[in-house]
């Protein structure tokens, strides 16, 4: 201790021995450099896909999507589906995995057994799901599409507002599937069909939704600023009011895609769903609920890959909108 | 400062209500308020907090519309109508101004510019072309700096905004050039343009609002609390900002602040407004040598005085208007009473004004 006074005392004697001018010297004031800006470089999407991949989950339920898309897409393509092919023999309805087996030899299209009329559950199901996910992203594309665009519009246009709040508020008290299902009455019952019939009002919801939050930002300041610097309204949506709705636009993905699935299924649980040609998840629940208790393979196969679909477009669109919103990115 | 006796205002405010909600819920923020704003001066529009000051200056930007009186710019209606008997001197003027133009060999454009001007004294209707040209000339700076700018986009996007919507340049080339430059001018560096607004100060930020507005080379700023929201040591670097456009480029400003003391140093004239009513306007030096409103008087107390002992003994003016006036026989009104100094006040309190003037 005394020993460390002692050092410095020597130490200032030896500094007071300088002069001042050799000790000090001005800074001088660097404005260019005052400005600098270090931190790294910000873009928005990069630091979206680095929050959302920084989470296992999202890998493996990529993984598992993707996987489910494939099968669905080019498994029906190799191994053709065919529902009628065993119709005429009554003897292969409703046969376990083992039964079918041993029946029709050892192969992976009886890997879950026969259903209603004898058809390859396994076979089946891919061919379903192909149709459950296409319907749902074409509907979700269409809905989202004109929501966006229309709600938009609507929260900016004051004789349009007027004119869709009135289409809104009638047409948001029918149930939405009193009219699907008069739509599909009308119209048929095949996929294209069934898109119109769930698109035709499907958007309405989603486009008031969106004139709701373009009311909220409208009036924000910077997007006066921008009216004072002349800017259409088209350029001050694209520029200054969707980019600030991305993650609510996606946590509407996360809803609607999923939806439309369940509702394909629960039209077709109900009876009114897609034609018999198309093979569809719902189809296949419908028809082998009859067996539940006997066959809960033929139930359980399409229920598990629907319940699949759903949750793992849920989880992943919620995932995606938490890390759009910017707040996460810090 | 401008020779005000000689040349025409180049803003004129003019009995003008600006009134928000309609039936019961109106609320009128602005009542009859009228000044002028002549070329190259700087005005400050000064009351204290819901006044109505932003009120007006988005009224002359035309996001307010006015529901009585006008606001003209260069002699051309930009809000609301010009009343009946008023008509004729505007189209008036503006004929003159269509012989000149029409003598002129390449006035084509400027002879249906003003036949449309002069359509619009009439009906009252702003074409789109006419509003256009309105945004051009007019820009603003806004009172949150933080508020103003669009956090989605680069510093490059929203200074050239204002260009793109106009294509107030040549090429490609010619509009990098103008952002670059522009950005320096305000004291920014052109790696700046690539970043986002919520990595910059409040200081840089209200320099990047400045910037998209000067960029539009406009003949007007409505300046909106441009310093209110920043720290007290970079308040005079955005104030030199505008006090070097102004030279530079014979900007003319309305100045939008809640209190005197700033005000002094930087302006020609000063309107005073409380609770949407002008109380008082008089040239800078005229107001602080004799202010003459109580309510005046009371912002002047409110300046602080650098010294402490002073500013500890200092009488504050409280200003109490039912107490200050009584209005119950004679009707107020803004009144010239010499040296280009207008009050508010009855008959009685303007003589009395006049005495204490004169
Ligand atoms: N869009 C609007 N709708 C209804 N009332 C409004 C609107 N904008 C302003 N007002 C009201 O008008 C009055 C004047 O507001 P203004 O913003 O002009 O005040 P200000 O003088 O700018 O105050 P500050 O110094 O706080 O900015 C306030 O009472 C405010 O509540
Ligand atoms: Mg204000």
């Amino acid at each position: 201790m005394a020993e460390a006074i002692v050092k410095q005392a020597f130490d200032l004697e030896k500094v007071s021995s300088q002069s001042e001018n050799d000790l000090f010297y001005f800074v001088e004031s660097d404005s260019v450099s005052s400005e600098k800006i270090t931190a790294l470089r910000y873009s928005y999407w990069k630091s979206v896909f680095r929050i959302f991949f920084k989470k296992k989950i999202n890998w493996f339920l990529l993984g598992l999507f993707a996987f489910i898309l494939l099968m669905s897409i080019f498994f029906p393509l190799i191994f053709p589906y065919d529902e009628m092919e065993n119709v005429i023999n009554t003897d292969s309805y409703f046969l376990s995995p083992a039964v079918a087996m041993s029946k029709y030899g050892v192969s992976l299209k009886w890997l879950l057994g026969t259903g209603p009329v004898g058809n390859s559950i396994f076979y089946g199901v891919w061919a379903s799901a192909a149709t459950s996910i296409a319907l749902s992203f074409v509907c979700a594309t269409i809905n989202m599409a004109l929501g966006i665009v229309i709600g938009a519009v609507w929260g900016y246009n004051k004789t349009l507002d007027s004119i869709l709040n009135v289409v809104y508020n009638i047409i948001a008290d029918v149930p939405y599937i009193l009219i699907v299902s008069v739509m599909v009455y009308i119209i048929g019952s095949g996929f294209f069909p069934f898109v119109i019939a769930l698109t035709i009002t499907g958007w309405l919801g989603i486009a008031y939704f969106f004139r709701t939050q373009v009311l909220i930002i409208r009036d924000r300041e910077y997007n006066l600023a921008s009216r004072c610097l002349g800017t259409p309204i088209l350029t001050v949506v694209k520029h200054n009011i969707l980019p600030f709705l991305t993650s609510v636009i996606m946590t509407i993905l996360a809803t609607e895609l999923p939806g439309y699935i369940s509702y394909e299924v629960f039209l077709s649980y109900i009876g009114i769903g897609l034609s018999a040609e198309t093979p569809s998840l719902g189809q296949m629940i419908e028809r082998a609920q009859t067996g539940f208790i006997s066959y809960p393979w033929a139930f359980w196969a399409p229920v598990t890959v629907a319940s699949a679909i759903t949750v793992i477009l849920y989880v992943l669109g919620q995932n995606l909108a938490d890390a759009s919103d910017p707040r996460t990115h810090m | 400062m401008a020779n005000k006796k000689s040349s025409t205002p180049i803003l004129k405010i003019k009995n003008v209500d600006i009134v928000f909600g309609r039936g019961r819920k109106e609320f009128k923020a602005v009542s009859d308020a009228s000044f002028d704003i002549y070329k190259g001066e700087t005005v400050s529009l000064v009351g204290e907090s819901g006044s109505g000051k932003t009120t007006i200056g988005r009224a002359v930007v035309r996001i307010n519309p006015v529901r009585k009186g006008y606001i003209t710019f260069d002699n051309r209606l930009i809000n609301g109508k010009i009343p009946e008997e008023e008509k004729g001197q505007f189209i008036k003027a503006l004929e003159e101004e269509l012989e000149i133009a029409s003598s002129m060999p390449d006035g084509g454009a400027k002879v249906a510019e003003i036949k449309a001007a002069i359509n619009t004294v009439k009906t009252g209707k702003i074409t789109f072309k006419q509003s256009r040209d309105i945004v051009r000339k007019i820009q603003m700076i806004f009172q949150d700096p933080a508020a103003s700018l669009n956090e989605r986009a680069t510093i490059e996007y929203i200074i050239s905004e204002g260009l793109n919507n106009f294509h107030l340049y040549k090429d490609e080339k010619d509009r990098i050039a103008k952002i670059e430059k522009i950005i320096t001018d305000v004291g920014l560096l052109p790696e700046h343009l690539t970043r986002y607004p919520h990595e910059f100060s409040g200081g840089q930020r209200q320099r990047v609002g400045l910037a998209r507005s000067i960029v539009m080379e406009p003949e007007f700023i409505v300046a909106d609390e441009p310093i209110s929201a920043l720290d007290v040591s970079i308040r005079a670097q955005v104030l030199n900002l505008l006090k070097k456009f102004q030279s530079e480029r014979g900007l003319t400003y309305l100045f939008i602040a809640h209190d005197l003391s700033i005000v002094r140093f930087i302006s020609d004239r000063i309107v005073v407004i409380h609770h949407g009513k002008i109380v008082e306007i008089a040239e800078t030096e005229e107001l602080f040598e004799h202010p003459l409103h109580p309510y005046t008087k009371s912002l002047m107390s409110a300046i602080p005085i650098p010294d402490p002992i002073l500013e500890k003994n200092k009488e504050l003016f409280v200003y109490e208007p039912d107490k200050c006036h009584d209005y119950s026989v004679h009707k107020p009104s803004l009144v010239d009473i010499g040296n280009g100094h207008f009050v508010y006040g009855n008959e009685e309190e303007i003589a009395n004004y006049k005495k204490i003037r004169g």
